[in-house]
């Protein structure tokens, strides 16, 4: 394909002008008063977004919603790499546990909220619990792959050598599955967010979703798009920086490939 | 571009198919080694629950009593239907969109590279959080819950197909040109194949997405379907009937996901079978 040979500037400026396009037509959409009339002008989302920055109920929603989040994810993937690991390097129990993670993986975890809700209350605890158990199964699952490749000629090195199962665990499984692994905890951190607000929207737990459908019934439209403006950046930021993470963190293993 | 987040991981791919069980003894053991845990599970959930006196945790038996009368009595079944067919008309839509719209910027580089910020942007927003807005916009009945699974399912979809267009093999479309092949035979014929595998996967990531999109919509609003019935039950304290739904709705999760399984070794037969990965 050949390569389109456009400077920066110009790249720029149709950037510009592709995200204005769309806020343009919204706002002659408003205007014209075919659509629902809640829906709020272009303006004043913007004036709500900087509004948003100056509310402590908006960074406090941010932060519990993140906080429930990462540590959600944080469990989910310590827990589902040392499954993962387990499960993968040993043959018997990878044919004895298929099933049941194919059945976990697919489970849509929302739909065991209200249970949890029922055994826990409606607090940061049963959101943590939700968003940890959505987040394990990408983590296991790759892991479970990752542990599984491994490679004929190092196991029988592993094996001659006598390496204690510690030192194999820490300085040939884990290594060896890392790539795969990453990549599972990279999807589940996109989870933890999706299921975050998701709880947050349905039940009471506090946090952005929460306050999403707050301002929503208060009929404050504006502000209610500025939030999901912002949750949309976090989910971005959050995308971006752990490929960053990746890409530093698993250099050797580029290299190795090319 | 690089989203490898999008690839759905590998489809499994056992042990089992270097040898073939020898025996019937053999493919019996391996039918036990891969249903005792489950078995277990369950039996484990049975015995452990059969005298429970928390009022949030029933029995199994009664959970599976409330399933089996409500399924009897249609409730489950109408609402199921009005579930998936939420379901299905939002990824139809997500990968018709989505699918049209990858192959116009997988084409268009220039295009791409100008709307790619927009597209992960987009991408990132957490997809239940659409839910209020787009219900408390447009009302609660079916059509906002299509369209917010459509949006949510659309951008994997949408991803994937780029990648897959992106994937396919200069050499391929040279041959392509130097053959001048048809603007339309082109597309219908090369293109379009060359970047199935990929579709497929993307619509694999999206299944997941719609299902939950599906329940936390109905949960947050709606007089039908099965997260208000899981709802409506924890909220009248039926606490069997909402351990049974969202044992059914995992179920249905779970039934849904082999069968598309099977939909795509149907379809990418020839991929498969081409040797490539």
């Amino acid at each position: 394909m050949k390569e389109s040979t456009i400077s920066p500037g110009l790249l720029w400026t149709l950037r510009i002008v592709a995200i204005a396009a769309p806020l343009g037509i919204w706002q002659l959409v408003i205007a014209s008063g075919t659509m629902p009339s809640m829906l709020p002008g272009v303006e004043k989302i913007f004036s709500a977004i900087s509004e948003a920055l100056g509310q402590a109920a908006f960074w406090g929603g941010l932060g519990k919603t993140l906080l429930a989040a990462l540590t959600g994810w944080l469990i989910a993937s310590v827990v589902g790499v040392v499954l993962g690991l387990v499960i993968g390097s040993v043959r018997f129990l990878d044919n004895s546990t298929s099933i049941l993670i194919d059945f976990g993986r697919s489970f849509p975890v929302l739909a065991l909220m209200p249970v949890v809700i029922m055994l826990l209350g409606s607090n940061t605890m049963m959101e943590i619990v939700v968003v940890a158990l959505s987040c394990l199964w990408p983590v296991l699952i790759q892991t479970i792959y990752g542990a599984r490749r491994q490679e004929a000629a190092v196991a029988d090195t592993v094996a001659v050598f006598r390496i204690p199962p510690m030192l194999r665990f820490t300085k040939v499984l884990l290594p060896s599955a890392l790539p795969l692994i990453a990549t599972g905890v990279r999807i589940s951190s996109a989870i933890a967010i999706l299921v975050a607000v998701g709880v947050e929207v349905i039940s009471q737990a506090p946090g952005i979703g929460r306050q999403i459908t707050l301002m929503q019934q208060a009929q404050r439209w504006d502000l209610a798009f500025a939030y999901l403006f912002f949750a949309g950046l976090t989910g971005w930021a959050i995308a971006l920086l752990l490929q960053q993470a990746e890409n530093r963190l698993l250099k050797w293993k580029r290299q190795n490939d090319d | 571009m690089t989203n490898a987040t999008l690839n759905a991981p590998a489809v499994p791919s056992r042990a089992s198919k270097a040898k073939a069980p020898s025996s019937s003894a053999a493919a019996g053991r391996k039918i036990l080694v891969s249903s005792w845990l489950i078995v277990a599970v369950v039996a484990a959930w049975w015995f452990g629950s059969a005298n429970s006196t928390n009022f949030f945790i029933p029995s199994l038996e009664s959970i599976l009593e409330a399933l089996v009368r409500d399924l009897g009595n249609g409730v489950i079944i109408s609402g199921a239907w009005y579930s998936l067919s939420n379901l299905f008309v939002g990824l139809a839509l997500a990968a018709f969109f989505g699918i049209c719209g990858g192959l116009l910027l997988g084409e268009v580089p220039l295009l791409l590279k100008i709307v790619d910020p927009i597209i992960h942007f987009f991408r990132a927003v957490p997809q239940a959080a659409l839910v209020p807005m787009i219900i408390g916009v447009f009302g609660m009945g079916q059509g906002p819950k299509m369209g917010t699974i459509a949006f949510a399912c659309m951008w994997p979809i949408l991803l994937n197909t780029i990648d897959g267009i992106l994937g396919i093999e200069p050499t391929v479309r040279k041959f392509s040109k130097v053959y001048r092949i048809p603007r339309g035979l082109h597309f219908r014929r090369v293109i379009l194949p060359g970047a199935t595998p990929q579709i497929v996967a993307g619509i694999r990531v999206a299944l997941p997405i719609g299902i939950t999109v599906m329940v936390v919509s109905e949960m947050f609003a709606s007089i039908e379907g099965l997260g208000f019935y899981i709802l409506n039950s924890s909220a009248t304290f039926k606490v069997p009937e909402t351990w049974a739904g969202a044992l059914l709705v995992g179920v249905i999760g779970y039934i849904i996901s082999i069968l598309f399984v099977l939909v795509e070794k149907r379809i990418l037969r020839w991929y498969h079978a081409s040797g490539a990965q």
